[in-house]
């Protein structure tokens, strides 16, 4: 009762959880353009996710698993269905996830293996692989109800069914790790700990299967997606989508969500995108704002491309981001090898390549 | 300039129970000359000066005024005689209004009102000075006040007036006023010394320079004979050039933890939608032009001031949203404020130096602590008194007994002694000497190494340059842009403070 008479005061002040508020990119998180400035390698059809064996990078580009090489891109692997997710295996071979409802190991000691239900448990929306402790894989699946192509949707509806299933590719026993979460999406091993990004709640937790999550990294501006490792410990954490004060508002607004929900088309949502300026009739980009006398281009941006490295403590060292004024937007996924940072920029379809070198020299004076 | 000397002090020794705060310094100031009198806190400056203005009177040695040797025994002695003092803290009535404070002192037996304020409007017009004679004092800003008193030291006709530290609370463009105003008065005859920590200033306004040092007079030389250089090394006995505002950072510490994050703040018409980080382990420099709202922001996030009421964003610490509503709570939550005016909120000026530190504490502890140890209080005191250098006889002294450095280290001290997670530093060296400038830097960067959240929030873009990490610039009431302390220069910084 007094739970909800404070945030009847909240919502009525413009205060707590009603005053809207999204942190902003400062310090550590400053921007920069050092992923609208980025190598393109390539521009490809429907890019997804990344995965390295520490010597070669993989892409999964819609039905294909594609090698990076000097001289191009190859294709070793094709599957029916969508790729959602990607990771190497220890031995050789690669863990996928087809259409998000399926999990299977194609090449190496385990191949053929597959999985389409943990525990009497479907999956639903599998988004990321990553390898755990012993060599066990850990799955994160964004939501039992809604497909992964519907992630804006699940936001928009505020899931909060996300689960993370640890899978044993020798035995083919699963468990479950993690559930209801607010869309779970990106795991990765760092030390001893398990990191997964909850993306609706704007953070990094680790999760102690034993105990409960702790958070990592909070309150971040931007959805948190996949976390692959970096050299010299900690991790890339890619974030697929910005905060706004907007989409925020939206958020808390339950009757105008239901209607936007069943009344316009998805790609007209108040809400965050992979892209955005295709169209006029998107929301807000047109906008314009008077200031002392002067009329300023004015949106809030739909789409950003942000990847943020954190160090072994979760703390952020560094970020590389695309402005909203950019191309590079919706960061799907990252991959570290030979020294180069490799990262999917969804909204434009582009495999990029960034010298972490001298990146860091830049920025880290 | 004459070569007469309007005012003289010979061997002028004052003694503080037994111990000489000036010894033997001989000052000869000329008629119509602008003479400056630099030297580090505690060196002598305000003894000397309030020698001449009456509020204490010489232990040994004489003072002439126009030839004559005289003892004025109060500031009306003074006054009379033709020599006014400025004070750096205000002197007027704060309940009466402008025009009252001018003519006090001068009243008639009938005294019309109306009378007294068209004279007052005339007079400060004259000055071209912008002040309502009708405003009551309490409700001017630091910098009209200062223009109230500097207009009723020149109303009182006086030979000599004496400025301390007169520029300290003045925005530029009301510096230049002021300075037009004293080479006014100059042409006009009258005498002036002043009293400034901003060495460029000296340099640039005066027609003589004197150095004092522990007391003793060192230098007193044309103005055109200094240099900075040549100015500090007199003042310190050393070469402090370099590690004062000389060296730039040519390093930026690792960013921490996020501590605070300001997000949407908005606060009437002074903080307009604000968002900024503090990270722990880090300086985290705000610079701005007066009235770009960044001691404002701070007080907000310490529970001085009130965000507004509705929609007033956020304030998260370590990741929580806090809403203070007073000080007290921000302090037990590890949040220091080291105030910007220290006379008006930085102390208790009646109180040891022991008690204010120790007040500093039983802040921290708030209800939980129902009795008072003296003894503890004499630790604590001790403790911190050593720790930062303050210099005093006793940390029994009162705190308004100390000079301008080691009050600002009291009420740091204060602060310190709460043992906080983040400590934000308004003006840290505003009117501090520079020997105490280099302590409160030194101090600044070891509280940051230690992995403290620090904010220094400093008009001196100097002194910015030097300390911080991050510089936050601020524009009308919000954070404009950020630099890290390897890319900023003063261009980049002062554009993005104007434009």
């Amino acid at each position: 009762m007094i739970t909800a008479i404070t945030e009847w005061i909240d919502r009525q002040l413009g205060r707590g959880s009603a005053s809207i508020t999204v942190p902003v990119f400062d310090g550590a998180l400053k921007s920069n353009r050092y992923i609208e400035d980025a190598r393109v390698l390539a521009t490809l059809e429907a890019p997804e996710d990344l995965a390295t064996d520490g010597v070669a990078v993989f892409v999964a580009d819609g039905s294909k698993v594609l090698q990076v090489l000097p001289e191009g891109l190859k294709e070793i692997l094709a599957v029916q269905g969508s790729i959602t997710a990607l990771a190497c295996m220890p031995g050789g071979g690669f863990a996928l996830a087809i259409d998000g409802k399926e999990v299977r190991i194609e090449g190496g000691a385990n191949h053929g293996r597959h999985w389409r239900a943990i525990n009497g448990q479907a999956l639903c929306a599998v988004n990321a692989i990553a390898l755990g402790a012993d060599g066990l894989l850990v799955v994160t699946d964004g939501s039992t109800e809604l497909e992964y192509a519907q992630w804006k949707r699940d936001l928009m509806s505020l899931g909060k069914s996300g689960r993370v299933f640890e899978l044993n590719p020798q035995t083919g026993e699963g468990r479950l790790l993690a559930a209801n979460l607010h869309y779970a999406f990106g795991a990765c091993s760092v030390g001893n700990k398990l990191w997964v990004s909850e993306s609706w709640k704007h953070h990094v937790v680790d999760i102690d299967t034993s105990v409960r999550r702790t958070s990592v990294t909070e309150d971040l501006p931007g959805y948190p997606s996949r976390i692959v490792p970096a050299t010299g410990g900690g991790a890339w954490l890619t974030c697929f989508i910005l905060r706004t004060q907007l989409v925020e508002f939206v958020l808390r607004e339950p009757t105008y969500r239901k209607r936007m929900i069943a009344e316009i088309d998805p790609a007209y949502w108040i809400a965050p995108a992979l892209n955005s300026g295709n169209t006029f009739l998107e929301p807000m980009q047109g906008a314009q704002l008077k200031m002392m006398g002067v009329v300023k281009p004015w949106a809030p941006p739909r789409s950003y491309g942000l990847v943020v490295r954190l160090d072994a403590q979760g703390l952020v060292r560094y970020s590389l981001h695309s402005r909203f004024d950019g191309k590079n937007h919706g960061i799907a996924a990252a991959a570290e090898c030979d020294g180069y940072l490799y990262v999917i920029a969804k909204g434009s379809r582009r495999l990029l390549m960034i010298d972490i070198a001298q990146t860091e020299k830049e920025l880290i004076q | 300039m004459k070569s007469t000397p309007i005012l003289e002090l010979r061997k002028a020794t004052k003694r503080y129970a037994g111990i000489p705060a000036i010894e033997d310094v001989d000052f000869t100031l000329l008629k119509g000359e602008i003479h400056s009198i630099i030297g580090e806190n505690g060196a002598g400056k305000s003894t000397l000066t309030k020698v001449m203005a009456g509020v204490v009177q010489l232990s040994s040695g004489q003072m002439l005024v126009d030839g004559d040797v005289v003892n004025p025994q109060t500031p009306n002695d003074a006054l009379q005689m033709g020599v006014a003092m400025v004070f750096q803290e205000s002197a007027l009535v704060p309940t009466m209004t402008v025009a009252q404070n001018l003519f006090l002192g001068q009243e008639k037996f009938f005294n019309r009102l109306r009378g007294i304020y068209i004279s007052a409007q005339q007079f400060l017009q004259s000055l071209q000075f912008d002040v309502d004679p009708t405003a009551q004092v309490s409700l001017l800003g630091a910098a009209k006040k200062q223009m109230v008193e500097i207009a009723r030291a020149v109303l009182h006709e006086a030979k000599v007036i004496i400025f301390d530290e007169p520029t300290a609370s003045l925005t530029p463009e009301e510096k230049k006023y002021f300075f037009d105003l004293v080479f006014k008065l100059k042409a006009r005859g009258v005498s002036v010394i002043f009293i400034s920590h901003a060495l460029e200033e000296a340099l640039l306004v005066s027609d003589r320079i004197t150095i004092l040092r522990d007391g003793k007079h060192v230098v007193t030389d044309m103005a055109a004979q200094f240099d900075r250089e040549r100015i500090v090394q007199a003042m310190v006995g050393r070469d402090l050039s370099q590690t004062l505002y000389g060296q730039r950072k040519t390093f930026v510490r690792r960013q921490g933890k996020r501590v605070l994050s300001v997000q949407n703040l908005r606060m009437a018409a002074m903080v307009k939608n604000n968002s900024l980080s503090v990270f722990a382990g880090q300086v985290t420099g705000v610079f701005g032009l007066v009235g770009s709202g960044r001691t404002e922001t701070f007080k907000v996030v310490a529970g001085i001031i009130k965000r507004d009421f509705m929609h007033g964003g956020e304030v998260l610490l370590n990741g929580k949203p806090v809403r203070y509503f007073v000080p007290a709570s921000a302090i037990r939550d590890g949040i220091a404020y080291v105030t910007e005016d220290r006379k008006i909120e930085g102390f208790f000026e009646t109180k040891s130096i022991a008690d204010n530190i120790y007040l500093g504490l039983l802040a921290k502890l708030g209800g939980n602590r129902f009795l008072v140890s003296r003894k503890e209080a004499a630790t604590v005191g001790e403790h911190w008194i050593k720790r930062l250098n303050v210099r005093a006889i006793s940390k029994d002294v009162k705190a308004i007994e100390l000079s301008g450095g080691n009050q600002q280290k009291v009420v740091i001290a204060k602060s310190l002694v709460q043992d906080p997670q983040i400590i934000i530093f308004d003006e840290p060296t505003r009117g501090v000497d520079v020997g105490a400038i280099t302590e409160i830097h030194d101090l600044i960067n070891r509280l940051a190494d230690e992995g403290k959240a620090v904010v220094v929030i400093s008009s001196y873009l100097p002194e910015i340059m030097a300390l911080s990490d991050r510089i936050l610039v601020q524009r009308m009431g919000k954070v404009v842009e950020e630099y890290s302390a390897t890319e900023a220069n003063e261009e980049k910084i002062m554009y993005a403070a104007i434009h």
